[in-house]
């Protein structure tokens, strides 16, 4: 809509000459300027100017309609992604959304993969086992996609639709998997596909993980130069989003607090953080900064404490702040209890690690997942 | 030529020496031509300039009519030597939320209540705040009968005109408009205009400088020499406000840039201390006092 | 120096100047067919000089109150005004007693806070309660609410909370009341989504055409009463490159919100991000579009948590000192502290 041409929009064919001589040919051209420059730009009065940027509003401005509408239009169509978790999607009121960006975040080694690749599968099902019926892109930028422990997932979850003769593979070949290795060839791979989701069905997609694209050298540059190649690609993912209505998953790593952080305004005074409550978010906090936090729809943490392994709904316009325990299993990620546990205050925002030991799992070592997490219980 | 009335006393002080050997005029005169006619009409530059005026005279105008507008907070009239002058405009700068929206709320209510004149409130940011008004009203004398006290109030806030502005070509036009009224008639509504007030000045300047071309650059300028020729010709205060922006190595600077600093009279910034439950008032420019001093002031809820 | 600033194209104010016109009263006395020979202009250019003019009383007379400038009112009929104007409650006892009563029509509200505080939820709150029928103590007006993300706002989040108004209503208000009985068919969750008009923006050229294109709807849509931007920030921040012109258009921007909800009586709430900022020797949480923006709205009230609880703090009002209140996000939407409801583990799907 921004890029609307200004000689399309019936303006009387005078000022259009005038916009046009002046090379302003969009309305994102017109109405980035204020006023007064664009009265001394085209030589035209105030008068003239206001009714001219009045006409290119409204021919720009997008439909509206009521949220009544909205809702109808959403039962329509259907918006969620289940997860297979029932507790998980009570709280979300049915699953992952469509047309909005869901960012899982967590230190290495909690599960992420697991869930992303419980997703995939669970999108590319056919329809009447509850899935989809759809491609789906997976984005994996540190090479955690293993299509071995997807089958595997997939037999232990689904035994009686897998049996099915072809079934397995058709459904492998739905799932199309991407390795970028620098922030530009990301970039461009979802330029490629933008196209593609539109012609080929894709119904899902999968970014795992979008921290490891950007590199963390010791430079403690200023943020922003840090984060910029990574603004374009948020607006793209979102747009992406809206556009094809699809789910959009998106994996986050952890670092530990710098001192560029805070969590306190100038009124707020110069508080000292002696004491453990008010210091709730320990050591780590989510990677890429508090515009991405600002950027997502939903935000679900993955935190290991007092043995267990929880995943919150931190950040979600639907559902209060609740915590659900799980566990690993072959069959992906199981909820130990659908009821989830309420979280009270900006304990929701904390990410905890304690218990893990080991980095990364891989299917050879599913057993000894399970023997390390039942010692960790221990801890 | 110049049509001068002989001074009233032999006086041989070096001072009033100096005074009379100072022949002023204002800008006026050097604007004010009809350009088409003067050809034709040699006397015209004569009927269109101001008298000139000595210095003596220009001391006795203003002391007789330049008086000091209170602000009600006495840290700020301390530090200003008596509070706003009449004739001159005064520039209030800080960051958000340092008070000064409160500063302009309270001068209006205080010079109206010491019976100075009626004040004329123009307002871009909907701040203007009637019930706020009351509240300072009823400091000023909280201990009066109930129907006293109402009958002040009214008689105070009927003095008080607010007018809401959202773009500069509005604010040109109503002050035009201001200027050809206190010509013609000297009286609004029984008491006489002496305080402008102008909350904030830069949201509205702020949009239109800035650009390729300079004609922001000029309007601001003008509504700068436009605001002063009100306040010098008819002897009323101007009180605007500024915000800050972001200067160099993060520090806050006013904003309008170098051009404006020189159009306002006095200069004053306000800072607010977290905790502290005063605030803080720093002389950045004044016409008779040193700058850089500082007073603290407290604003009653 | 007058000419310059009459707002007519800059072609027009040259030639003007060119030939030696340089304040109003030289222009005033002229005719159009004389200005236009004088300039080689077109006759409808002349005219639209002379219209252009700047109209000065010429009554000496005008001892009217109002006579000096036309449009001003005095302080003393504007409380009046202001005292019989209803406000719009958040839902939060508490939040609503420190903002006096709600948030206030005929000013702009910024509203800011970290992700996840509940920004959003205040949001679709106003929009619900804004819609409580006059009979109830509420403004009986509409909602127009601008998203910039297709997700956050969720219509369904939007019926919950609206029946959880309606529930609350039901229990103050009691429902066999006769003169109740008549506006309780409109309190039903599908009226109140029905009274939300919802846009989605996918630039910043869209928000700036939808501000502008406000106008003509709030005149179209007169029961409007307020205007919910979610948010202000996200595509200012992303795709804007030229900061000096971003902060010229904001301001510009900021300018047109404050007339419209002076001219239409509405209220404009503006949710906005935070960052972080260096300021004192150390890093601060600051809301975002830097520091010409901050003083761009009436109130400014800043959610945050302290402790384990949220609360909004009232950072900057002409006329409220600034306080803090705790407010609770519930299932059934924005609430204080000391209601009555049971914390839900879950939400009912």
């Amino acid at each position: 809509m921004a890029n609307k041409l200004i000689s399309q929009m019936g303006l009387p064919p005078s000022l259009s000459h005038v916009f046009s001589a002046r090379n302003i040919l969009t309305s994102k051209d017109a109405l980035s300027l204020p006023e007064l420059d664009l009265m001394a730009l085209l030589d035209i009065d105030i008068a003239s100017v206001r009714s001219a940027v009045a006409r290119i509003s409204e021919a720009t401005c997008p439909p509206f309609q009521t949220a009544l509408a909205l809702m109808e239009e959403k039962m329509k169509s259907g918006g969620y992604l289940s997860t297979s978790l029932p507790g998980l999607d009570n709280a979300l009121c049915g699953g992952i959304p469509f047309g909005a960006l869901t960012e899982l975040v967590g230190p290495s080694g909690i599960g992420k993969t697991q869930f992303c690749l419980k997703l995939a599968l669970l999108a590319a099902l056919p329809e009447c086992y509850g899935g989809l019926n759809g491609r789906v892109i997976y984005i994996d930028t540190e090479s955690k996609f293993s299509s071995r422990r997807m089958i595997e997932i997939g037999e232990s979850s689904f035994p009686q639709i897998f049996r099915i003769q072809g079934l397995a593979q058709k459904m492998a070949g739905s799932i199309i998997v991407v390795r970028p290795t620098s922030i530009s060839e990301f970039n461009d791979s979802l330029q490629q596909m933008k196209l593609t989701l539109l012609q080929n069905e894709v119904k899902l997609l999968i970014v795992d993980s979008m921290a490891a694209l950007v590199s963390w050298d010791n430079d403690k540059g200023t943020s922003s130069s840090r984060l910029s190649p990574l603004r374009g690609s948020l607006s793209f993912l979102k747009s992406i989003a809206e556009f094809s209505r699809i789910p959009v998953v998106v994996t986050n790593q952890v670092r530990s607090h710098s001192n560029d952080e805070s969590f306190h305004y100038i009124f707020q005074g110069h508080k000292k953080d002696t004491s453990s409550s008010e210091r709730i978010e320990s050591h780590l906090t989510a990677a890429l900064g508090i515009q991405w936090a600002h950027a997502v729809t939903i935000r679900l943490i993955f935190e290991a404490h007092s043995g267990h392994r929880f995943i919150k709904v931190a950040k979600s316009p639907i559902s209060p702040p609740v915590a659900f325990p799980f566990v690993v299993e072959a069959s992906g990620i199981t909820l130990l209890n659908q009821e989830g546990f309420g979280v009270a205050g900006s304990e929701i925002n904390a990410i905890r690690c304690q218990g893990l030991i080991f980095g990364k799992c891989n299917i050879a070592s599913r057993l000894l997942l399970s023997v390390v997490f039942t010692c960790s219980s221990y801890t | 030529m110049a049509a001068k009335a002989p001074l009233e006393e032999e006086d041989t002080k070096p001072q009033t020496l100096l005074l009379t050997g100072i022949l002023s005029n204002t800008y006026r005169a050097c604007i004010n031509t009809a350009a088409p006619s003067t050809a034709q009409n040699p006397h015209v530059t004569e009927d269109f300039r101001l008298p000139w005026l000595t210095g003596m005279e220009l001391l006795s105008d203003t002391n007789q009519n330049k008086h000091f507008l209170p602000t009600g907070l006495q840290g700020i009239d301390a530090l200003l030597g008596g509070g706003l002058r009449e004739g001159q405009m005064t520039e209030i700068v800080g960051p958000s939320s340092s008070g000064k929206t409160q500063v302009c709320l309270s001068s209006a209510t205080y010079v109206v209540d010491k019976k100075f004149g009626a004040v004329l409130y123009l307002d871009t940011s909907n701040s203007f705040s009637p019930n706020r008004i009351s509240r300072f009203v009823n400091q000023t004398h909280p201990s009066l009968p109930k129907e006293e006290k109402e009958r002040r109030l009214q008689m105070i806030m009927s003095n008080i005109y607010c007018q809401s502005v959202f773009d500069i070509f509005s604010l040109l036009d109503l002050l035009h408009h201001v200027e050809s009224t206190l010509k013609h008639t000297v009286k609004l509504g029984g008491s006489k205009l002496c305080l402008l007030i102008i909350d904030s000045v830069s949201s509205l300047i702020a949009p239109i400088i800035g650009g390729k071309n300079s004609q922001g650059w000029c309007m601001m300028a003008s509504v700068g020499v436009l605001l002063k020729k009100i306040a010098y010709e008819h002897n009323i205060s101007v009180l605007v406000t500024n915000h800050m922006v972001g200067g160099e190595n993060g520090t806050l600077k006013p904003a309008l840039g170098e051009s404006w600093k020189c159009i306002p009279h006095v200069r004053l910034l306000l800072s607010c201390c977290i905790g502290a439950n005063h605030s803080t008032a720093t002389v950045l420019k004044h016409t008779l006092l040193a700058s850089g001093r500082t007073a603290n002031f407290v604003i009653h809820n | 120096m007058e000419i310059s600033n009459l707002p007519i194209s800059p072609s027009l104010r040259s030639k003007l100047l060119a030939k030696g016109y340089t304040n109003l009263s030289s222009l005033s006395p002229l005719s159009p067919s004389i200005l236009a020979q004088e300039l080689s202009i077109q006759c409808e250019e002349a005219i639209e000089i002379l219209r252009a003019i700047p109209h000065a009383t010429t009554s000496k007379n005008a001892y009217t109150p109002h006579g000096i400038i036309p449009g001003a009112v005095t302080a003393w009929d504007m409380l009046s005004e202001e005292q019989m104007q209803r406000h719009i409650s958040t839902g939060c006892n508490d939040l609503d007693t420190i903002l006096g009563g709600g948030i206030h029509c005929k000013e702009v509200t910024e509203v800011g806070g970290v992700p996840g505080i509940g920004k959003t939820q205040l949001g679709i709150q106003l929009a619900v309660n804004v819609q409580i029928p006059v009979e109830y103590g509420g403004l009986g007006g509409k909602a127009v609410y601008i998203v910039d993300t297709e997700g956050s706002f969720m219509a369904e989040r939007a019926y919950q909370i609206a029946e959880g108004c309606i529930s609350d209503i039901l229990d103050i208000f009691p429902s066999n009341s006769r003169e109740f009985l008549s506006c309780k068919e409109r309190l039903r969750a599908n009226n109140f989504l029905d009274g939300i008009f919802y846009f989605r923006i996918c630039s910043y050229t869209e928000q700036i055409a939808v501000i502008n294109y406000l106008e003509n709807f709030l005149t179209q849509n007169k029961d409007v009463k307020l205007v919910i931007i979610d948010s202000v920030t996200f595509h200012f921040r992303q795709d804007f490159d030229d900061l000096a012109q971003r902060t010229r258009v904001l301001g510009g921007l900021s300018l047109r919100l404050m007339k419209l909800s002076k001219t239409f009586n509405l209220a404009v709430v503006l949710l906005n991000q935070v960052t972080t900022k260096f300021t004192d020797g150390s890093f601060q949480l600051t809301l975002a579009l830097g520091d010409s923006w901050s003083h761009s709205c009436t109130n400014r009230i800043i959610l945050h948590w302290n402790g384990n609880e949220r609360c909004a703090y009232i950072e900057k009002s002409p006329s409220l000192p600034s306080a803090s209140a705790p407010y609770l996000v519930t299932g059934k939407g924005i609430r204080g502290i000391n209601s009555n409801f049971k914390r839900a583990r879950t939400m009912p799907s």
